[in-house]
């Protein structure tokens, strides 16, 4: 498919947004952590301020 | 020793997977793979992709449930007891799913998803910034009814059971269309082939797919 600049960010998200959202949690609640502050997690928005850090090792995935 | 959990697998399955180093707690039904964890669980660069490393690790040899990142135990006992009250469920996910992968397919809006710097600019009337709202709300419905036509011509493309398919319309600014679609192995070329002539024919989006992914989106918790 072809990429433009517009898209660049979209596989990252679309990962993270499955790694944090999605699978089978055995767990109550989980408790994580986003740039050393702990955060109940309630989804995606909780961490796109994480994504500039991740974003440059996207590439490897 | 803190355990992070990665993976649901069959009991049996276990052992294909035991040089990749994680720690298995058995169930009766499923087997828990996990791996030591002895710091903040931090959802940062590397632990994110270390996780999804490990599961796609798991995933390429056996059918596995994925554990979404999180999820920490204070011992193997703690593990267990967790893992045998869901078991009958896990069990019956994973003979549902089997050797099914997940395909992330993504529309993003080719250019009119992100708001131009114009319109974070204050408004220099009331009215003005009435008139701005209703304009973004008229533009935001627009692209909604856009993002569910597209998503009918996925589902026409794609032609595979209803649900093995799910969906999100406008879930950002810059994305039309997130869709996940649970799919064999040999199926992921000629859907592939099928997408890219999709993406031929719309103008207003690109189309990303992603994959053969563990089936995060299908590995559900009741």
């Amino acid at each position: 498919m072809t990429r433009e600049p517009a898209t660049l960010d979209v596989p990252l998200v679309e990962l993270v947004d499955r790694l944090l959202n999605r699978g089978v949690v055995l767990t109550g609640e989980l408790t994580i952590s986003v740039a050393g502050v702990d955060l109940i997690y309630l989804g995606l928005s909780v961490v796109l301020s994480s994504v500039d850090t991740i974003r440059r090792a996207g590439a490897e995935v | 020793m803190t355990l992070l959990l990665r993976a649901i697998v069959a009991p049996d399955d276990a052992a294909v997977v035991d040089d990749i180093g994680l720690t298995t707690v058995f169930g009766a039904a499923v087997a828990a793979l996990a791996s030591p964890w002895d710091k903040a669980l931090a959802a940062e660069e590397g632990e994110l992709l270390e996780h999804h490393r490990i599961i796609q690790s798991v995933f390429e040899r056996v059918p596995c449930l994925p554990a979404r990142f999180g999820s920490v135990f204070p011992d193997a006992d703690a593990l267990h007891s967790r893992l045998v009250e869901r078991e009958v469920d896990f069990a019956s996910q994973l003979a549902r799913l089997g050797r099914r992968c997940e395909l992330a397919i993504t529309c993003a809006w080719r250019d009119k998803g992100v708001p131009s710097p114009v319109s974070i600019v204050p408004a220099s009337t009331g009215r003005a910034y009435l008139e701005r709202g209703l304009k973004r709300t008229r533009s935001d419905r627009e692209r909604e009814v856009r993002a569910e036509a597209i998503v009918g011509r996925l589902l026409s493309e794609l032609a595979t059971e209803r649900s093995f398919v799910r969906h999100r319309t406008c879930p950002r600014p810059a994305v039309a269309v997130s869709m996940s679609v649970l799919v064999t192995r040999d199926e992921i070329g000629g859907i592939s082939s099928r997408l890219e002539r999709l993406g031929a024919q719309l103008p207003d989006v690109t189309i990303v797919v992603q994959g053969p992914w563990a089936p995060y989106t299908f590995a559900v918790s009741e």
